[in-house]
């Protein structure tokens, strides 16, 4: 199996965090067509890293057997990603918020949080095969 | 991603250089960090002027250090804190734990 897989609108890549530069370039390749600002450009590249690795690391527990694909669609006036992994789920009104008490200089807790705060748009959906896809919108002009 | 390591005035300066967000290169600056704090270097500052965007990664390495270094009875200070960065600092509340500069040079002298 191919490590890194392209498509125009796709990537797909082992579960590993040493391909996120690979996920980004792919990323920052495909925004720059779409008009977006620099800072609006940045909100989503670091949303996508974040989702990324949160699929990586808790998706698929770093398992290279599975693989997590990103899809990144521009249907003006916004911009459509999905980043979908092949792991086991979780409950998204069981994550504490990394602003709580004690929470704000823990080393780990703030991936979704962060890309709730930098995209316009998040929801998590679960496969019934098993996998999440982490769906995330950001408006070019808003 | 890539990083260099200078002293000025007994304060070691690190500076990043493009995007910190995971993978391999972030581990080696979050290693370095620590081998740092572990020969007893106090004085940390993170020069920020150069890093186009962090993660959460970025963060929890800086936490990490700053931690680190707190325990050992020294300071991780932070210079020039780009607008993106700082945004992140604020959204986090991490921007009150920080101590930041707007220079290398200040953030060096502020250590006396």
């Amino acid at each position: 199996m191919s490590k890194i897989k392209r498509g125009k609108n796709i990537v797909s890549v082992p579960s590993s965090l040493d391909y996120l530069k690979e996920v980004d370039e792919f990323v920052e390749t495909r925004l720059k067509s779409a008009g977006l600002d620099e800072n609006k450009l940045a909100d989503v590249a670091i949303s996508v890293a974040e989702a990324v690795t949160n699929a990586v690391v808790h998706g698929n527990k770093c398992n290279l057997k599975k693989r997590v694909q990103v899809e990144l669609k521009i249907e003006s006036p916004r911009i459509i990603i999905k980043v979908q992994d092949q792991g086991n789920g979780f409950d998204p009104q069981n994550i504490g918020s990394p602003l709580e008490g004690n929470n704000v200089l823990k080393e780990a807790g703030r991936g979704i949080f962060i890309l709730k705060s930098l995209m316009d748009e998040v929801d998590f959906s679960f496969e019934p095969e098993g996998g999440t896809v982490v769906r995330m919108v950001k408006y070019i002009k808003k | 991603m890539d990083f260099t390591v200078n002293e000025k005035n007994g304060v070691m300066v690190i500076s990043p250089q493009g995007k910190i967000m995971g993978g391999p290169d972030a581990t080696k600056l979050h290693d370095k960090l620590l081998e740092l704090i572990s020969q007893d270097k106090k004085r940390i500052v993170i020069d920020l002027s150069q890093v186009d965007w962090m993660n959460s990664t970025g963060l929890s390495i800086l936490i990490s250090a700053f931690i680190a270094i707190r325990d050992n009875q020294g300071e991780l200070k932070l210079a020039n804190v780009t607008e993106r960065i700082g945004k992140l600092l604020e959204i986090t509340r991490l921007t009150k734990v920080f101590e930041k500069f707007e220079s290398v040079e200040k953030a060096v002298q502020s250590f006396g």
